[in-house]
């Protein structure tokens, strides 16, 4: 048969041949792959000159009718005579105020049970919500401490190791981290490339026990502890472009496994009229997986230098974000004080499962599905100024410098459903403002 | 676009939904995760609308056709669109490292040949008579002018179904996070690994119907089947399968009854298993040749 001709021309040719045929059929994107990409290192610390060096921080947060936090972290660096770094970093949080449990604004009074509650009807946990506002826990109350370490050793003349780990406890969350990172100095050291992994292990403790998901939330189904894993790889390029331009390109990819809920919210149930008949906890898939690219541009002239940063990101919830920030440093009095504008804008996709509410048709069916407004697409802007001051050797504190920031961002919910007929004047999509204040002191 | 058809999202496991619909006579469907139930649909639909687009262009039994087209203006050179003139492109390129056994223009053989189940044979003189008209080498094909001479015909419909796979799946691929697979009857391409474990793919076997499948598992790429399940004829001791020599006119003999192949393609693995049924009793020497995952069914 003609076929035997095939077969001694011989061994794969044919598929090869096949292959490439295909490829111009489908054109070049039918065989790539996707390509891996997150998260921007923001555990990266000062590189501090000579000693040992301290640098402190007290932080004022407050949202708009909701959260207030107060946030010290103090930070020490010692430079060893070999070029080793050693650091720790405490920062304590302790948070209070009203946080938003997820479900929408009523017609009606709602009720609703602190998470240590265990009765929507007894009880001293209980909660009521006028109509019109915005449901949430008028009592919470976190407090949050987290030690990290990190050892930063050059293994030769080029190349440098670091090895960090974090401790993370709260009163119903502890986070466990480790990371190693290795990066590469070529070009004169006008070029460098590192590649870091993280591993984090958290065990959540909710009070009253972690909610099943998409359990109604008058049935009070919970079951203990939960954990979640994560592991992430970051790739990063810095360049010296010229004397007065750097430029630094990133690529990572995070996963994080495990309970990724937020065991506080709720979501609430409508029925066909669009009233209120109950809620369910959120449940949003066990698995996450972010990828993201980093570019950043640092120019200087004279007492001035800019930068502008742009990040994108999207994970396997169907959320993308865009990120862009540029900040202006300029110093000023002998380059003693300076001052630091930024603005940022950011942007994100929601989540494929984010829904404002379900309806009781959609309670019967199988999915993720969770109203936290940080899962949804929404759009913010932050605008903040810093000034900073270095003292004066009279003052006995030599090299010294107080800084004060302010900051205030505003977020704006994006891709609002029509509200259902009994809700309708309600504000079902608040938005977000928030100011920060925080005071700096470096010696 | 009208809408062609209907698409229904159902649950498969705790784990995943698929999308369902008909297309190219063949059941088909979207495998999203769960997570992904309230835009499966939409995903879905996207899957479908490009299946019948493809089905509705190609489609030899409808007068709308590009191929209808085609055939009205045959003995005249016609200018083709750019993806009519991919497919005769890659047509020629499979008649050309196939040697002639893969050929668009065997179609018209099927005039002298019903696969029924019975022992009804044709007449030699009947097939001798269709040869003249097939053969790739007697178009005049530069793309995109096509002259297609008078009596032949073209047909797409042994690399629709898995060409449709692959557009698909790269529609989807610009426009879905997470892993998926489209199935188009039994011929498949997945993305990635599903939440948990494998994609479970059932493969019909030969002369059962429903529920008796070869249960293959892939994570990624392209599984596609050929073979002459129900449509043969028998006589003599001997299996005619529906897979016609374009050579001779006649089904090739003593052919597996059915080869299945993975490819990092769903057009790619079609073709290779189109190919080794070609090859009559010789298919898994070339499957083995070729170096590529096969599963034949004797």
């Amino acid at each position: 048969m003609q076929l035997k001709k095939i077969q001694r021309r011989g061994a794969a040719q044919v598929r090869r041949q096949l292959m490439a045929a295909s490829c111009a059929l489908l054109g070049a994107g039918a065989h790539s792959q996707e390509p891996s990409g997150t998260q921007k290192d923001d555990s990266l610390l000062d590189r501090l000159l000579e000693g040992v060096s301290f640098d402190s921080a007290l932080a004022y947060y407050r949202e708009d009718g909701r959260i207030q936090a107060i946030e010290p972290v103090v930070n020490v660096s010692k430079t060893f005579a070999d070029g080793e770094v050693a650091t720790l970093n405490v920062t304590f949080d302790s948070l209070s105020g009203a946080s938003p449990n997820g479900a929408l604004p009523g017609n009606v009074p709602q009720t609703f049970a602190s998470p240590s509650g265990k009765s929507l009807t007894t009880g001293r946990h209980l909660y009521t919500i006028a109509p019109g506002q915005l449901p949430a826990d008028p009592n919470y109350q976190d407090d949050r401490i987290a030690v990290s370490g990190n050892w930063d050793l050059p293994l030769s003349r080029l190349t440098r190791l670091s090895l960090g780990s974090k401790i993370s406890g709260e009163d119903d969350f502890v986070s466990v981290s480790v990371n190693a990172s290795i990066a590469q100095d070529f070009n004169d050291k006008n070029t460098t490339l590192a590649l870091g992994l993280n591993n984090e292990f958290d065990s959540l403790r909710p009070i009253g026990g972690a909610p099943v998901p998409d359990s109604d939330y008058a049935a009070f189904d919970k079951n203990g502890n939960k954990t979640k894993d994560g592991v992430g790889v970051l790739l990063s390029l810095t360049q010296v472009m010229t004397r007065r331009w750097l430029t630094e390109f990133s690529l990572s990819w995070d996963r994080f496994h495990g309970y990724l809920n937020d065991p506080y919210k709720i979501t609430s149930v409508l029925d066909s009229a669009g009233n209120t008949t109950g809620y369910v906890y959120e449940s949003r898939p066990d698995e996450r997986t972010r990828k993201s690219a980093y570019f950043e541009n640092r120019v200087a002239f004279g007492q001035m230098s800019a930068g502008l940063s742009l990040r994108y990101m999207e994970d396997d919830w169907q959320i993308h974000s865009d990120t862009a920030q540029a900040h202006l440093h300029w110093s000023f009095a002998n380059r003693e004080r300076y001052l630091e504008p930024t603005v940022r804008w950011y942007r994100q996709t929601a989540a494929a499962f984010y829904t404002p509410w379900i309806t009781t048709e959609e309670r019967s069916s199988i999915g993720n599905q969770a109203s936290d407004s940080r899962l949804g697409a929404f759009h913010a802007f932050t605008y903040g100024v810093k000034y900073a001051h270095k003292l004066s050797d009279a003052a006995g504190l030599a090299g010294s410098e107080f800084s004060v920031r302010l900051e205030y961002y505003q977020q704006i919910q994006d891709h609002r459903l029509a509200a259902p007929e009994p809700l309708q004047g309600l504000d079902l999509y608040p938005g977000l403002k928030a100011i920060l204040v925080q005071f700096g002191w470096r010696f | 676009m009208a809408l062609l058809g209907t698409i229904s999202v159902e649950p498969r496991g705790a784990d995943l939904v698929a999308a369902c619909f008909t297309a190219m006579a063949s059941s088909c469907e979207l495998l999203v995760r769960a997570s992904q139930l309230k835009v499966a649909r939409e995903l879905g639909e996207c899957v479908a609308e490009e299946a019948w687009r493809i089905e509705q262009k190609f489609s030899r039994y409808r007068s709308d056709s590009v191929t209808a087209w085609i055939h009205a203006h045959r003995g005249a050179p016609i200018e083709l669109d750019e993806e009519t003139s991919s497919l005769m492109n890659f047509a020629e390129r499979c008649y050309t490292i196939s040697e002639g056994m893969f050929d668009v223009t065997s179609g018209i053989l099927r005039r002298a040949w019903t696969f029924d189940g019975s022992d009804r044979l044709p007449q030699s003189a009947a097939i001798e008579a269709l040869l003249p008209f097939v053969g790739f080498d007697k178009v005049t094909w530069r793309s995109p002018c096509l002259e297609l001479p008078l009596g032949m015909e073209l047909d797409f419909g042994g690399i629709g179904k898995e060409y449709a796979v692959d557009r698909a799946y790269d529609l989807l691929a610009k426009n879905s996070a997470g892993p998926f697979l489209v199935n188009f009857g039994g011929d498949l391409r997945a993305s990635g690994p599903p939440p948990r474990g494998r994609w479970q793919v059932g493969i019909e076997k030969p002369d059962q119907e429903g529920d008796a499948k070869m249960i293959l598992e892939l994570e990624r790429g392209a599984l596609a089947t050929s073979g002459d399940s129900r449509r043969f004829l028998f006589r003599d001791g001997v299996r005619y399968g529906h897979i016609l020599d374009p050579k001779t006119g006649w089904p090739v003999i003593h052919a597996p009854r059915s080869v299945t192949v993975a490819a990092s393609s769903c057009t790619e693995a079609g073709l290779l298993s189109t190919l080794a049924m070609l090859q009559g009793p010789r298919a898994r020497q070339f499957l083995n040749e070729q170096g590529v995952k096969y599963w034949v069914l004797e």
